[in-house]
């Protein structure tokens, strides 16, 4: 068993997640290790199925493992309650989802406040606002979601990520929902805040070509991690 | 796509999405809304069996016929016929001899079957009291405790009755009809029917009544008092417990609109929760219907299925919330029935019928509209992950309000009544959308607070403004419905307790000569008592209006009839008697010259305005005069009213006999008895036992309101889930979404407090307002109560808004503060 990585931001060692499902137990992940360093972008793909969510969720401290340890940042996720993985996520953790999941009755400025307004900065307007300009979106500060095309709302979503400066983004399928010149345009522009906030980037996704730009990839089969530095 | 393939679709369709749960939410909301809405139906319809089986009481019968000889043998045939029941009461006034006194009693000869309804509770020769269905064995008699105090008798001798002796077995301690003779103050005495030929006091000319009482079932009843009608014999009436006691119809009345008022309140927060729970089903549905649409159904097969899936629930809903809403009024029984009575008669059938009727009306009414928008969704939606909101137009409300006016019409038994009152809530729900929406506004533009929870809460309710404008809206009428129902209603009992007041007095002094009138004040003054205002009476028939003979043949209206073959009793006074309130012309001043001032009701009956000149009959002189005012009268005050009144210069010079009324309290009960030995042609009346009756009917009707408030109240706590429910989908996923950006479980915890603190203060206010304009209006329109506004209102609806919003809300809602930020990965 390698021991916790203090200088990786994030640090994974032998994730088990077992559920129980009409009184069996199923394992939907075995024994899982990675490790992903300062800066370093690392992708997770795998089939419908294969638990690459599950995985994300226990990394991001969204989920508690089964057995295994997560360390974000040097901190043991295994001694914090809930409110103390939520205190870390607020500071240091960003997201993007396949789905977006903004706020439909907050604006777009509204919705890359909140973050920096959970954080109690005192700056958010100023800073959400800056933010929006730099993903292009400075004229649609106040648009709602539903008057935003998908990519423009992916991009809302990235900038509300990255607007706490995190010092880890995890990315769950940030392409799912667009065509594939946004999905592109979407990464470029991931790709270019992370290496502007050298923000740390764990992506899930099951497209082999957006993989392929990270520093590292992993492949989940059936709940079982194999790792393979690019 | 033929029929019979339409059809088996949607039961497919109808089964999937019962199982699927997602009808849950609606079908729950119908069914509370049925089963309230029955509940109070079943309850108030045999509370108000029940009550006028204790009206009844006062009759001891359910329909009498009074005549001044007895009722021809042909009337008795076609009731016994009919399958009624018969009893016989004979009273007459006579004297009593005993221990060598002598006293006026009136005598009751009963046939072996009275009293068809009630009991009479008797205290025997054992001392013990008894109670039931009891009459007075032949040979014997019973007396009441003023005529063995008078006669010093006691129990087991004997008293001369006329030509025979009977024993004297009993002491009547309440008997059912016994109230009903307001002017036979005289002790009682009753003995059985078959004694009466033995006592030789029937004689030709006797003044004797003679009643045959009459019971059945309602159909019964009601069918041979038509047939009574046309078969009337000469000098005789029917007596009507609603006609002869105005105090009494009055009771009933009111509890009958008091009833209706708070069924009306379940009925709109019933269609409330209703309402929501459509909403989101539809705004669920969305997106399923625009996949239907794009595997090729048209929008009016779509519909189609909408449709029989709502009639299937709207049905199921009707019978399993009629059967709830009984098994909810059984146990309304238990709690109220030592009020109401032990044993209440069984709901009528259109109780039952209210369940499955009221159901479906209510989805016509609240679901149909909505519903029709779905024949618009696009199947191109399948391509938007929009969040649809259901655009309101014209019909929605329209529709809604039509559906409330026929339930409430159902309910109140009036549709002018229902709709006043629904015109009333419409107005309200007009008002309190556009408040809702103005202080949303304001809320919007306020500067930012320095607290998150405070920000997001608030901005969680003004970001959601048609939202939360029907979230308001629904639970202004939940918390409307529970301040009318304890503030308002407080203000409106206590008004119509107060209409009753405890001094009202309880004795009556009649025929009182013009020259007693100073020797008898004096004797008030010597025992320390209040002087009463004595008033003079003058007997005149009314036989003319605008110079028109009055021929009371020609009337249609029964009551009226009676009215004008009748001697009135007239009076003449300078001032407006206390509890008397004009409502049209002028009062009369100083020397005025001949007028009437007439009691509105009775003009209404008989056609009379203000304006129409009236004349009198009085001791063989006509008198003629204008109508100048309208007078409404507080029958129930107890106190001594004349239908029609004069100024003095009118009346004056007529000879006239004198009447007054004034309290005794049981220490003073021997001051009457002085009284009648100092005067001995005065007649005192004694309405202690009425005032009891009246008393004790407006407690009943108190506590009956009382426990269909507590089914109103659960109603209105299950609309505030209905509407939390409807915006939990939403708040679960704003609440993952924070707990995944790293919000701390004491920020979601402020944020979804101070959301419903700000909904339930806004609620409240509104609800506050609406109580005061519900309470206004159903004082002056519903009850000819007095009622002023209650400032209190305000502080208690925002305190109640924001403890109810906040209590109720918080186990629903405080939930979603623990949701996993896992479910934001799963959310699709």
């Amino acid at each position: 068993m390698t021991p916790i990585d203090n200088k990786a931001v994030l640090s994974a060692q032998n994730l088990a997640k077992q559920v129980v499902f009409n009184g069996e137990p199923l394992n939907i992940l075995h024994a899982a290790s990675l490790s992903v360093g300062p800066g370093e972008s690392v992708a997770i793909v795998g089939a419908s199925g294969s638990g690459k969510s599950t995985l994300l969720s226990l990394l991001a401290g969204l989920d508690q493992p089964s057995s295994g340890e997560v360390a974000l940042f040097g901190q043991s996720l295994a001694g914090l309650n809930e409110d103390g993985r939520a205190l870390l996520r607020r500071d240091k953790v960003g997201f993007v989802f396949q789905n977006f999941q903004l706020m439909p009755q907050l604006t777009a400025l509204e919705n890359v406040m909140l973050p920096l307004e959970l954080a109690g900065r005192k700056d958010a307007r100023d800073s959400a606002s800056q933010m929006l300009s730099h993903v292009g979106l400075g004229q649609r500060l106040r648009h709602y979601p539903r008057h935003l095309s998908g990519g423009e709302q992916q991009r809302v979503a990235l900038a509300r990520a990255f607007a706490i400066h995190p010092g880890i983004l995890f990315a769950d399928e940030p392409t799912g929902n667009l065509d594939a010149a946004t999905g592109r345009q979407i990464i470029d522009l991931l790709f270019q805040l992370n290496s502007e906030q050298h923000t740390s980037l764990v992506l899930v996704t099951h497209d082999n070509e957006l993989a392929s730009r990270c520093d590292a990839i992993y492949r989940l089969v059936d709940g079982r991690l194999n790792g393979a530095r690019a | 796509m033929s029929w019979w393939s339409r059809l088996l679709l949607a039961a497919r369709f109808v089964r999937r999405e019962i199982v699927s749960g997602e009808l849950t939410i609606l079908a729950l909301a119908l069914l509370v809304a049925v089963t309230a809405l029955t509940s109070v139906s079943f309850f108030s319809d045999r509370v108000e069996r029940a009550l006028t089986t204790q009206a009844t009481q006062l009759l001891a019968a359910d329909l009498v016929l009074n005549g001044n000889q007895p009722a021809p043998p042909a009337i008795r045939q076609e009731a016994q016929r009919r399958g009624l029941q018969l009893a016989d009461n004979i009273s007459f006034p006579s004297m009593v001899f005993a221990q060598g006194q002598a006293t006026l009693a009136t005598y009751k000869a009963v046939s072996n079957s009275y009293p068809l309804r009630g009991e009479i509770t008797l205290r025997g020769a054992d001392g013990q009291s008894s109670k039931g269905v009891l009459h007075p064995a032949a040979g014997t008699v019973w007396a009441d405790a003023r005529l063995l105090r008078k006669l010093g008798l006691k129990l087991g001798e004997r008293i001369s009755v006329g030509n025979t002796s009977l024993l004297l077995s009993g002491e009547i301690l309440r008997e059912p009809d016994g109230a009903m003779d307001l002017y036979n103050f005289v002790p009682r005495l009753m003995f059985n029917s078959a004694d009466l030929p033995a006592t030789g006091l029937i004689q030709e000319g006797s003044r004797a009544r003679w009643r045959l009482m009459l019971a059945g079932d309602d159909q019964q009843i009601s069918a041979f008092r038509q047939w009574l009608g046309q078969h009337l014999p000469a000098g005789s009436r029917l007596e009507n417990v609603e006609e002869a006691r105005p105090e009494i119809r009055t009771a009933l009345e009111r509890a009958r609109r008091f009833l209706g008022l708070t069924a009306m309140l379940t009925v709109a927060l019933a269609a409330a929760a209703v309402a929501l729970a459509v909403r989101r089903y539809l705004a669920r549905h969305w997106q399923p219907v625009a996949v239907l649409r794009c595997m090729g159904l048209t929008s009016s097969e779509v519909l189609g299925l909408f449709v029989c899936l709502f009639l299937l629930l709207g049905l199921l809903s009707g019978v399993l919330g009629a059967l709830a809403g009984y098994a909810v009024q059984l146990g309304l029984m238990q709690l109220s029935s030592r009020f109401v009575g032990e044993v209440l008669p069984d709901p009528g059938w259109h109780s039952w019928l209210l369940g499955p009727a009221s159901s479906l009306l209510l989805l016509a009414g609240l679901a149909l509209p909505p519903l029709l928008a779905i024949r618009n969704v696009s199947p191109l939606a399948v391509l938007r992950n929009d969040v649809v909101l259901l655009r309101s137009n014209l019909l929605a409300p329209l529709a809604a309000v039509l559906a409330l006016l026929a339930l409430a019409a159902w309910q109140m038994d009036d549709a002018v009544l229902a709709a006043w009152l629904l015109a009333g809530m419409t107005a309200f729900f007009a008002g309190v959308a556009a408040l809702a929406w103005g202080m949303l506004w304001l809320l919007r533009r306020l500067p930012a607070g320095p607290r998150i929870g405070w920000r997001y809460g608030v901005a969680n309710l003004a970001r959601r403004p048609w939202l939360a404008i029907v979230q308001i809206v629904a639970l202004a009428v939940g918390i409307m419905a529970l301040l009318t129902l304890t503030v308002v209603r407080d203000d409106l009992i206590a008004a119509w307790q107060h209409s009753i007041p405890a001094d009202a007095p309880n004795k009556f002094v009649i025929n009182i000569q013009q020259n007693q009138r100073a020797a008898l004040l004096d004797r008030f003054a010597v025992a320390g008592l209040q002087q009463p205002e004595l008033s003079p009476m003058i007997r005149g028939r009314l036989i003319a209006i605008n110079d028109k003979p009055l021929r009371p043949s020609a009337l249609q209206d029964e009551r009226a009839r009676r009215l004008a073959e009748r001697e009135f009793n007239l009076s003449w006074r300078d001032d407006l008697p206390q509890g008397n309130q004009l409502v049209a012309g002028s009062w009369w001043q100083g020397k005025a010259k001949p007028q009437f001032s007439v009691e509105q009701g009775l003009a209404g009956t008989l056609g009379i305005r203000l304006g129409d000149t009236l004349a009198f009959d009085i001791g063989g002189s006509t008198y003629r005069a204008r109508v100048t005012s309208l007078r409404a009268v507080a029958w129930d005050s107890f106190r001594v009213n004349f239908f029609v009144l004069a100024p003095p210069s009118l009346l004056q010079q007529q000879p006239a006999s004198w009447i007054s009324s004034f309290r005794l309290d049981g220490t003073q009960e021997e001051f009457a008895n002085r009284l009648v030995a100092a005067f001995p042609n005065i007649t005192i009346i004694d309405v202690t036992a009425i005032l009891d009756e009246v008393r004790a009917m407006v407690d009943k009707l108190t506590r009956a309101i009382e426990a269909m408030f507590v089914l109103a109240l659960a109603a209105g706590v299950l609309v505030l889930w209905a509407a939390l429910a409807a915006t939990r989908d939403e708040r679960l996923s704003d609440i993952a979404l924070m707990r995944a950006l790293g919000a701390s479980r004491s920020q979601l915890r402020a944020v979804v407090l101070a959301e419903l603190a700000w909904l339930g203060a806004f609620t409240g206010l509104l609800a506050a307002l609406g109580a005061m304009g519900i309470g206004g209006l159903a004082a002056g329109k519903l009850f000819n109560l007095p009622f002023s506004i209650n400032i209190w209102l305000l502080p208690i609806g925002m305190a109640c808004g924001v403890a109810v919003v906040t209590l109720a809300g918080w186990p629903l809602v405080g939930r979603v503060t623990r949701a996993s930020p896992l479910a934001i990965l799963r959310a699709g």
